[in-house]
């Protein structure tokens, strides 16, 4: 089996995509994109419970890198739209995972996006985000509904901690859009200097 | 004049305290006037994050989020930034 990095949040998808790849005899490496100060603790205190039970159930360790993306918000809060800015953080998220996935000699990518939960998650929004990285991206609950997401994740044992109480993103726009296209999405990348931004966010990350 | 109403957030993680209705808040004003009080601000021009005696985050229609689960000290940190920036109270529900 090959090896993979998925993005862990602390909600209730990423630990049963991480599930389900764990479950297929994948070797994965988790990467935590931490938001504060526009979160609290309480989201790396979640990935770290998620991997604990995850690790218990299958008896392999999986490594995790905790990456600072506070301050790249911050950076794409002063310059860019902020109407795009949730597809712009993800682009920044999936620079830094497929960074990892270089360091790690990983060759894909792993999210627990399904279509259409949230405003990231429209297909366009998908794919602005993701034309961002080159590796392959696996999705294992895209054709998922949060019915069956949170049916797994009660049977996984890791629904209670990710609902345990905690501060939702304040980064997120009033009226995130939903449609996006990569003109557009390049056009405010032009303001930035991408590689000095994820260099930064890269070389500040931790291993858990 | 409005009023402000202190609650607890969505995700229960921190409490907000919401203006009805709506305020347009000077950022820049803002930020000044909490510097002039030695609170370290961070700008993120849609919003303003201020070190009180917790993390603060004040956005420009003038929702106030307080990092803290402790409803009485919630009260507290808002009712400073209040007096310093002159907004309006705390609706008591009477």
């Amino acid at each position: 089996m090959s090896r993979g990095v998925v993005l862990m949040s602390g909600g209730i998808d990423s630990p049963v995509a991480l599930y389900y790849m764990l479950r297929q005899g994948h070797d994965m490496v988790a990467v935590h994109m931490d938001n504060r100060p526009f979160t609290d603790d309480s989201p790396l205190e979640k990935v770290v419970d998620h991997l604990r039970v995850l690790e218990t159930t299958f008896g392999r360790k999986v490594p995790l890198y905790v990456l600072p993306h506070g301050p790249t918000q911050i950076t794409l809060m002063r310059n860019t739209d902020r109407h795009v800015g949730c597809v712009m953080c993800r682009r920044f998220m999936w620079r830094s995972a497929e960074r990892i996935a270089e360091r790690e000699l990983a060759s894909f990518l792993v999210t627990g996006e399904a279509l259409g939960q949230v405003a990231s998650q429209t297909l366009s929004n998908m794919r602005s985000a993701t034309a961002s990285v080159h590796l392959p991206i696996v999705r294992p609950l895209i054709g998922f509904d949060k019915q069956e997401i949170e049916a797994v994740a009660r049977g996984i044992g890791t629904y209670s901690i990710s609902t345990r109480p905690g501060l939702c993103c304040q980064a997120v726009p009033d009226k995130p859009a939903t449609r996006t296209n990569l003109v557009q999405i390049l056009h405010e990348e032009d303001r930035l200097d991408v590689d000095q931004i994820v260099d930064a966010c890269v070389r500040r990350a931790v291993v858990m | 004049m409005g009023y402000y109403s202190l609650r607890l957030c969505a995700g229960g993680g921190a409490f907000e305290a919401v203006p009805a209705p709506r305020l347009n808040l000077d950022l820049r004003r803002v930020k000044g006037a909490l510097e002039a009080s030695h609170i370290p601000v961070v700008d993120a021009r849609v919003m303003l994050i201020a070190q009180l005696e917790r993390e603060v985050t004040l956005s420009r229609d003038g929702r106030v989020l307080i990092k803290t689960k402790d409803g009485a000290e919630a009260a507290s940190i808002f009712g400073r930034l209040r007096e310093l920036l002159d907004l309006p109270s705390v609706d008591s529900g009477n």
